[in-house]
């Protein structure tokens, strides 16, 4: 069978379950279940990729920033699954007026949601990957929006306006590049590939405005400092287990959109433009993030911060141009922040409240989410242990390796700053004291996907870094690139 | 300068957003919407008939329905069903609005060597997209109502489009297509969300929405 309708059936059938309203009560554990089969699917589709090979289908194709990233989302999706149906059901009969039909809704969305996500890495075609990058704000806003009250409908509006301007600009991008060859000879085409051969005829002026509107664009929908501005609020206000797929699987689909134009812009000759506009960028919001990061009083905002410091991270690889750091932090980066925005969405639950200054002492009230949130905050600043650390690691010494010192000693300042915060605000809620009458009930189970997030990240961390990094070589060699 | 008839309705199509931004009645804006999507939908006609691309009258007649006439239909009927006519504008009067307006146009028109593509057909229609584009993100910017900023992003969309048709040939209808029908169902989403909002603050105005900061 042909592997890209493969990987988009199961999801599919979650769409149309979703649309049948008397499945409400088993949906969860339905979606749960094929989001887990999910997982050997795609392992199986990507597996040919491991060994360098590539598949092509029209304007869909699977390289290895392609099978990469599918995998990545494929992880994400099927925790925020399982986690959800495991809370949703008890956050329904807490009291949360949400009918069966909205309930539903929820899934027919989240299953086209990650339908636009799978697209959007696996897209050959400028035009292809826009639609799929437009179609993930289209399927999420709704999700944003699934509890209905002011400051939802504040963020969804908010998340709407500016991620489809900042989609208009990359529209508009990617029309200057279509129109930067379409004198050269051989006439126009949209096929990265084809750009990518015939880069150096394109008009140098035109792909460069282009290649900046884009960056515009798809930054606005990545949350690079300054077009960040929608990022903590729809973060916030979305369900934890939509925040888990916003800030572990979309926020990665932007980079890749950027990482495959660079490609483009770098074969014609132009790899100093991508280096001074990504570097910076990356650079400078990292320490932005940092120091944003201080003064937060809410868990979710400050956990949607920390994934703008880890944009910017990623940002800065691909401004390198280093294809193995970017792969292994984006991967390291969504397990992590995942397993933080499913505990959030339990603290959410059992606590009442999602404030920092009235959380406290979750070490005592529920003794396993307060080690898992502590080893989760480590594992988000880039402690030691965690996966997180070596990639940071890997990233600063390209970065030095690379030249860009001035960048590199900002990151180290912000990473820094970052950590004092993380840690600071995490440890007052794990460790100090309890200011409010807390529900206990809501079991332990509430913690395994979480925990075992955090425990493919321990073991990437330490275990099996020589072989990941080989793996990663020939996945980057297997996407065209260095 | 030899204007082409492109040309003279690409610079009419800015002409008009230069118009909505002094409106304040959202009625007239919406008939100003109308008319930019008649003109770029005969624009793309005109091409048809003149390069015999048949595919091209597909699209044209496809933007009439849904630019001219759908989504219009639509924005004025959730208007009225809201209670909304008019929108005083935010921060910056309309009549200032519509002063900033004419200095983009210009702008746009100095810009048109950097953004149009050598010997192709309609040399002047480059910078009245870039025109268009800038002057939707104006009537984003300085409009108060939620309504408003969905018609001033319609303006930047219509820049878009006007740049594809005028200075790019040839791209895949499909595409074209696909891009059309999801204005559409951002549009749709859109109104839904609007449509709640004034279900539950009572009122549409973005100033005033500001529960969320850090």
């Amino acid at each position: 069978m042909n592997p890209f309708i493969l990987i988009a059936i199961l999801p599919l059938v979650m769409v149309l379950l979703g649309l049948v309203p008397s499945t409400a009560r088993r949906l969860p554990w339905m979606s749960a279940a094929l989001m887990l089969v999910q997982i050997p699917v795609v392992g199986w589709v990507c597996y040919p990729i491991f060994s360098g090979r590539t598949l092509y289908w029209g304007v869909l194709g699977m390289d290895g920033i392609g099978a990469a990233f599918t995998i990545i989302t494929t992880i994400v999706s099927a925790a925020a699954m399982v986690q959800a149906a495991l809370v949703m059901p008890a956050e329904r009969s807490q009291g949360h007026n949400i009918t069966d039909r909205r309930f539903g809704m929820f899934y027919t969305l989240s299953g086209l949601f990650m339908i636009s996500m799978y697209a959007v890495p696996l897209a050959r075609h400028l035009g292809v990957l826009w639609i799929a990058i437009e179609a993930t704000t289209l399927m999420s806003a709704p999700l944003i929006n699934y509890h209905h009250s002011r400051d939802s409908l504040e963020a969804t509006w908010k998340y709407l306006l500016l991620c489809s301007v900042g989609i208009a600009f990359a529209l508009f991008g990617t029309l200057l590049i279509f129109a930067a060859q379409h004198n050269s000879a051989g006439g126009g085409t949209m096929m990265i590939s084809g750009l990518i051969a015939h880069a150096k005829e394109m008009d140098p002026r035109l792909l460069r405005f282009g290649f900046v509107f884009c960056l515009l664009g798809y930054g606005t929908k990545a949350g690079i400092f300054p077009l960040h501005n929608w990022l903590p609020d729809a973060h916030s206000e979305a369900p934890s287990t939509a925040s888990a797929m916003l800030s572990g699987a979309l926020l990665n689909c932007a980079l890749v959109a950027i990482w495959r134009l660079s490609g483009v812009v770098t074969a014609a000759g132009q790899a100093e433009l991508v280096r001074h506009l990504l570097v910076p960028a990356g650079a400078i919001t990292v320490v932005a993030a940092s120091l944003m990061l201080i003064r937060q009083h809410d868990l979710k905002r400050m956990l949607a911060y920390s994934s703008v410091e880890h944009v910017g991270l990623l940002t800065l690889a691909i401004g390198i141009g280093s294809g193995r750091v970017f792969i292994l932090h984006a991967l390291n980066h969504s397990i992590v922040k995942v397993a933080m925005f499913l505990l959030a969405g339990g603290i959410l639950h059992s606590y009442g409240t999602k404030a920092l200054p009235k959380l406290g002492g979750l070490l005592k009230t529920i003794p396993v989410w307060g080690v898992a949130l502590m080893a989760g905050a480590f594992a988000v600043a880039g402690s030691p242990p965690f996966g997180t650390f070596i990639s940071e690691w890997l990233l600063l010494r390209d970065t030095f390796a690379a030249g860009e010192t001035a960048a590199a000693v900002s990151v180290l300042l912000g990473l820094t700053i970052a950590f004092i915060a993380i840690t600071r605000h995490i440890g007052r809620v794990v460790l100090g004291t309890v200011r409010a009458p807390v529900e206990t009930t809501p079991v332990r189970s509430w913690a395994i996907v979480p925990s075992a997030l955090l425990i493919i990240s321990l073991i990437s961390g330490v275990a099996l870094a020589p072989p990941v990094m080989r793996v990663l070589t020939i996945l980057v060699q297997a996407g065209g690139r260095r | 300068m030899n204007l082409s008839q492109t040309d003279l309705f690409a610079a009419g199509a800015a002409v008009v957003a230069v118009w909505m931004c002094g409106l304040t009645r959202v009625k007239t804006q919406l008939w100003g919407l109308v008319l930019q999507a008649a003109l770029l939908s005969s624009i793309c006609a005109r091409l048809a008939m003149a390069e015999h691309y048949n595919h091209l009258l597909v699209l044209a007649s496809a933007m009439f329905v849904i630019k001219a006439v759908a989504i219009p239909i639509f924005l004025g009927r959730s208007a009225a069903s809201m209670g909304i006519t008019s929108d005083r504008g935010a921060n910056v009067h309309p009549t200032v609005t519509l002063i900033i307006g004419c200095g983009l146009l210009v702008i746009g028109y100095f810009l048109t060597p950097h953004f149009e593509v050598p010997a192709m057909l309609n040399p002047g229609s480059a910078g009245m997209s870039v025109a268009l584009l800038f002057i939707g993100m104006l009537l984003m910017i300085t409009r108060r109502l939620a309504i408003s900023q969905v018609i001033g992003f319609l303006t930047m969309e219509s820049g878009i489009s006007l740049y594809s048709l005028t200075q790019t040939r040839g791209m895949p209808l499909l595409l074209e297509m696909i891009i059309v029908f999801e204005v559409l169902i951002g549009v749709l989403i859109a109104g839904l969300v609007i449509f709640r909002i004034n279900r539950s603050f009572e009122h549409i105005d973005v100033t005033h929405m500001r529960g969320l900061h850090d």
